[in-house]
């Protein structure tokens, strides 16, 4: 149980295939930092990293002042306050990072997001990829795959290319034919490996232009740590990535620095704090929530199953 | 948990407007006529895109609007059958989906044993899909600006009734703006192309005395644009009120209101609607009344209208507290220039709303009056709805995204959805979008940068 007075926060990520946790203590000092694999959207994932922070930090959740979510499950979390969108956080959480941040690049499991900010350090405007995960980490994660490749390989090999391929960055599924189609011709593994990063790093072109190039950008996420991935966009930017030493718990981060705002700020406990803990049961965020809770009169769930 | 969380879980429901349902009545009197029209020895006219009905409606012509039927289908959980029949016969998902619900409506109507004799088909009264129950057509008229997909789909219901069925079309030109002295409705340029679809609108007309074998009732058609002038003056006015904090209708509102401007006749019932409906609104801004509980934002809504989610986005956004009080669709379009029609000669009049459609505007000039609405109704954020089969809708949408963020600091929300599909629609992915636009304009707040 989170007491008022307790000494940390905590924010969290509840991404697609990843879940990241960070705690603060109140002068702001990172004393945590937690990343679990476990599948998508997957609620033992979170738990995972919240204990792993949890554990680090020496503490336990009773000395957590206030928590908050963000990430595709953010609303599956007892544990969180408050959610915030993926975009709210991995700005703030990138523009933490780097203080003078104007865009910010962030490639997860399942979107990417291009964010624009303002020299408040606020979002002026975003932009994230539609339905097709080309060009996320899922398409690296598919294409790995096919290629027979671990994931965490594919950067260097990819920057061992020489020859000058070419992948469709329109449909992920597509992709993964073509990459099988081009070994089947003969071509090398670390060929088609180039053109896969390649492809990426033209697809977020793309959501670049949608919201304006501009300088310094920072690159977060899981693919920000593949070589190729940023090699190959600061290619097509001509521009430096700044990536910072642990890319992917930005938004874990900036949750929680909304969390430490919170309760150093009095106006935090907003109407819809009250309205929280009503609707604590209804906060199962996607369809692949699977615990049956029964929802509280009145309160209907977002999308997804009716009960939690 | 802030207010974005409330929403999802929220009850809350859009407040929308009591007198939208009397418009209800006039949708299924007009579709109970049209099922009528062959038993009752009227002619059909199958068409697509601006509202040329009043032309027909003057020669006791009835008429079947291709989009209404694919949405009014789409509202009844109908649209499906049609899809997959149009789909049977080659017309690919990613076609607009108003067009592939149509044709499959062609098609069904061919299935039933119509042939195609050149004249009439069989009626299908009685039939067991709603998607049947739509009259064969004995003609075509095409008037479709901009949209090229509008433009071939008569062509594709032609060529599906064996190319004997009459068809006549009319190139509504499209509004380039790009002159010295053009202005919107103004220059040399707009007149030019007004003056040529007054010609096209004429011979039209003849074509359509061919058809019936009657000379064309021109006191008709005045008496017709008589009732649609002051039905799209009063929707105006109405729309215009919304400007009030909180405003007294949406967006949806305006949606479900469209049908009295773009297929129902022109007579008494759709002046009436609209004097209601905006007593309606007078009432709300008097008793202080908002369309969504809480207002806390103000939204712009571009692109296309999603007709399978409508009653389930109102009331999303209003569980977000946010109004979506203007559109690019319903405040661009359906006799929305009703001012220069003059109803004793109603042709010029009808010709420049044709080409002022919301989708036949060059970029700058479509952006500086989406601009010019974003100002009047105080917008916070601009919602932007891209179909994935109607491009032509969502074409200029990052140019459109492009010019609020710059000239006005609005932020923008992207999401993909379709007309009448609804499988290219992803909640999940709405949510993300609108809620961080929606923090966005929050986070801009809180250290005082209003837009």
């Amino acid at each position: 149980m989170k007491s008022s007075t307790a000494q940390y926060v905590m924010g969290i990520d509840f991404g697609s295939t990843t879940s990241k946790t960070v705690i603060l203590d109140r002068a702001g000092n990172m004393v945590a930092s937690a990343i679990a694999h476990k599948g998508s959207v997957s609620n033992d994932g979170a738990m995972v990293s919240m204990a792993e922070a949890l554990q680090q930090a020496g503490i336990t959740e009773a000395d957590i002042a206030r928590a908050v979510s963000t990430g595709y499950g953010r609303r599956m979390l007892d544990i969180a306050d408050k959610s915030y969108t993926e975009i709210t956080c991995h700005a703030r959480g990138a523009v933490h990072l780097v203080p003078d941040a104007r865009l910010v690049i962030d490639i997860g499991g399942q979107d990417s997001k291009v964010i624009a900010v303002d020299a408040n350090g606020l979002v002026s405007q975003f932009a994230m990829n539609d339905r097709c995960a080309a060009g996320t980490g899922k398409f690296l994660e598919a294409l790995a795959r096919a290629v027979q490749v671990p994931l965490e390989e594919m950067g260097p090999m990819a920057m061992t290319a020489v020859e000058h391929l070419s992948i469709s960055n329109m449909c992920a599924t597509f992709a993964e034919t073509e990459v099988v189609a081009l070994l089947a011709e003969g071509k090398r593994k670390h060929d088609v490996l180039g053109a896969v990063h390649a492809a990426i790093a033209s697809r977020t072109l793309g959501l670049i232009a949608r919201v304006g190039k501009r300088e310094p950008v920072v690159m977060t996420g899981g693919v920000a740590k593949n070589v190729a991935a940023v090699h190959h966009l600061e290619q097509v930017l001509g521009m430096k990535l700044r990536i910072p030493p642990d890319p992917q718990i930005a938004g874990a981060l900036g949750a929680a620095l909304f969390a430490l705002d919170e309760i150093t700020s009095p106006d935090h406990a907003d109407e819809e704090d009250r309205v929280d803990t009503e609707m604590a049961a209804a906060r199962c965020g996607t369809p692949t929530c699977t615990a049956k809770k029964p929802l509280p009169a009145n309160v209907h769930p977002l999308h997804g199953p009716a009960l939690h | 948990m802030n207010a974005l969380d409330a929403l999802g879980a929220s009850p809350v429901k859009a407040n929308r407007l009591k007198t939208s349902s009397l418009n209800n009545k006039m949708v299924n009197d007009y579709w109970t006529d049209v099922f009528d029209a062959k038993k009752n020895g009227r002619l059909v006219c199958w068409y697509e895109g601006v509202a040329i009905n009043p032309l027909m409606q003057a020669a006791d012509i009835a008429w079947v609007h291709g989009e209404a039927w694919s949405a009014l289908l789409a509202a009844r959980n109908g649209e499906e059958t049609a899809q997959t029949a149009a789909e049977g016969r080659g017309y690919m998902k990613e076609l607009c989906s108003y067009a592939r619900t149509h044709i499959g409506c062609g098609v069904m109507a061919q299935k039933r044993g119509a042939e195609a004799s050149g004249s009439s088909f069989a009626d299908a009264l009685g039939a067991n899909q709603l998607g049947e129950r739509v009259p064969a057509p004995d003609m075509f008229i095409s008037a479709y600006p901009y949209c090229s997909t509008g433009q071939q789909w008569d062509e594709m219901l032609f060529r599906l009734f064996g190319k004997k069925i009459p068809i006549f079309n009319i190139s509504v030109p499209w509004v380039w703006g790009n002159k010295k002295d053009a202005t919107y409705l103004g220059g040399a340029e707009f007149k030019e192309a007004t003056a040529f679809m007054v010609r096209q609108l004429r011979e039209c007309i003849k074509f359509i005395e061919e058809q019936t074998g009657k000379k064309y009732n021109w006191d008709k058609l005045s008496e017709i644009m008589h009732y649609t002038k002051r039905a799209g003056q009063l929707r105006m006015e109405a729309m215009d009120l919304c400007i009030a904090k909180p405003g007294p209708a949406s967006f949806f509102d305006w949606t479900t209101s469209l049908a009295p401007v773009n297929f129902i006749p022109g007579g008494p019932a759709i002046v009436d609607y609209f004097e209601q409906v905006k007593a309606e609104i007078e009432q709300r801004i008097a008793d202080g009344e908002g369309s969504v509980p809480n207002e806390k934002y103000r939204l712009f809504w571009d692109g296309i209208m999603n007709w399978n989610k409508i009653g389930w986005l109102a009331n999303k956004f209003a569980g977000y507290g946010a109004n979506m009080v203007a559109g690019r669709y319903t405040h661009m379009g359906f006799w929305h220039e009703w001012d220069p029609i003059d109803v004793k000669d109603p042709l010029e009049g009808m010709a420049i709303n044709y080409l002022v459609c919301p989708i036949n505007l060059s970029a700058p000039l479509m952006i500086e009056e989406i601009i010019k609405l974003c100002r009047k109704y105080e917008i916070d954020g601009v919602v932007l709805h891209a179909a994935r089969t109607c491009r032509a809708f969502s074409n200029p949408q990052y140019l459109i995204a492009d010019a609020v963020q710059k000239r006005l600091g609005l932020p923008v929300a992207m999401i993909e959805g379709d007309m009448v599909d609804e499988s290219f629609y992803k909640d999940e992915l709405v949510n993300s979008r609108v809620e961080a636009m929606l923090e966005a304009i929050d986070g801009r707040r809180r250290v005082g940068i209003a837009a």
